[in-house]
């Protein structure tokens, strides 16, 4: 359990690493019944002028926030939660498809509310913009 | 003038309820590789992403209303904002209610933005609001 009398501006959370392979988007797709065919077919990611298959925003952005409930361990705790999708994440049809991290780190805190900026990079591109939670500490 | 400007601040019907499960709960946490005790168990609450799949349920009100001409596969989500005032929890009834915030049109192109009321018990327990960038096939 996060101390959280410890945390400051500048707190770092842990990062989170993940594999999305194609076997994911199409877990992502049945649970969340985004079944736009862009994300589990090629030819339909060609038509539109991607380089193939690409993971929902929402399966990113769902996965970021993780870094954030690792750490506070209650997502009752996230009072809000903003990003903007800077860049697609392409999925290769492989085993160890878009390796994807994400890290987190305290910008302000104020009435008990934690502000966290969370970085999303694939390799040195940052696929998340301005992404940001808001975590009640009391 | 494209229609959808003239149809900033107009809210849709709200969407039929959605009962949230356990078993929905966790097979949505699963997909997101999330092994958080929370999802899980007996009184479970949903990961706050989980609210996307109910505003986008609302989101279909928008695509079906044929005079504004939109097209989900011409849609790409922009941005995405939620709000809580609690987490959706197994056992909540939600109804989802899509209302036209802003719209910024230039040639073929809008920035749509829509906010989505989650409410449960006639308690607002979310807001998702998202922007939307849609590109239509003509040029007027």
């Amino acid at each position: 359990m996060t101390d959280f009398t410890a945390v400051e501006v500048g707190t770092e959370l842990a990062p989170v690493t993940v594999h999305l392979t194609r076997a994911d988007l199409v877990r992502y797709a049945g649970a969340s019944g985004d079944f736009n065919p862009i994300h589990h077919s090629d030819h339909f990611a060609r038509a539109l002028g991607l380089d193939g298959c690409i993971a929902h925003g929402m399966l990113t952005m769902g996965t970021a926030l993780r870094v954030v409930t690792d750490w506070c361990g209650d997502p009752g705790r996230v009072r809000s939660y903003f990003v903007r999708f800077a860049k697609p994440v392409p999925v290769p049809d492989g085993p160890d498809g878009a390796v994807v991290t994400f890290a987190g780190r305290v910008t302000k805190i104020s009435d008990a509310v934690a502000t966290v900026a969370i970085d999303a990079l694939l390799g040195d591109e940052k696929v998340l913009a301005g992404a940001t939670a808001e975590v009640f500490l009391g | 003038m494209r229609a959808i400007e003239e149809r900033v601040g107009f809210s849709y019907p709200p969407t039929a309820p959605y009962t949230v499960t356990s078993p929905k709960i966790r097979e949505f946490a699963d997909a997101l590789g999330d092994a958080n005790p929370a999802y899980r168990g007996d009184a479970p609450v949903a990961p706050p992403t989980f609210a996307a799949v109910l505003a986008a349920a609302a989101w279909n009100g928008l695509f079906a209303d044929e005079p504004l001409e939109l097209e989900l596969k011409r849609t790409i989500h922009y941005d995405q904002r939620f709000a809580f005032a609690r987490p959706l929890r197994a056992g909540d009834v939600v109804t989802a209610t899509l209302t036209i915030d802003k719209v910024r049109v230039r040639g073929n192109t809008a920035f749509i933005t829509v906010s989505v009321a989650l409410e449960a018990a006639g308690e607002r327990v979310c807001t998702a609001t998202s922007t939307l960038l849609h590109t239509w096939e003509d040029q007027a």
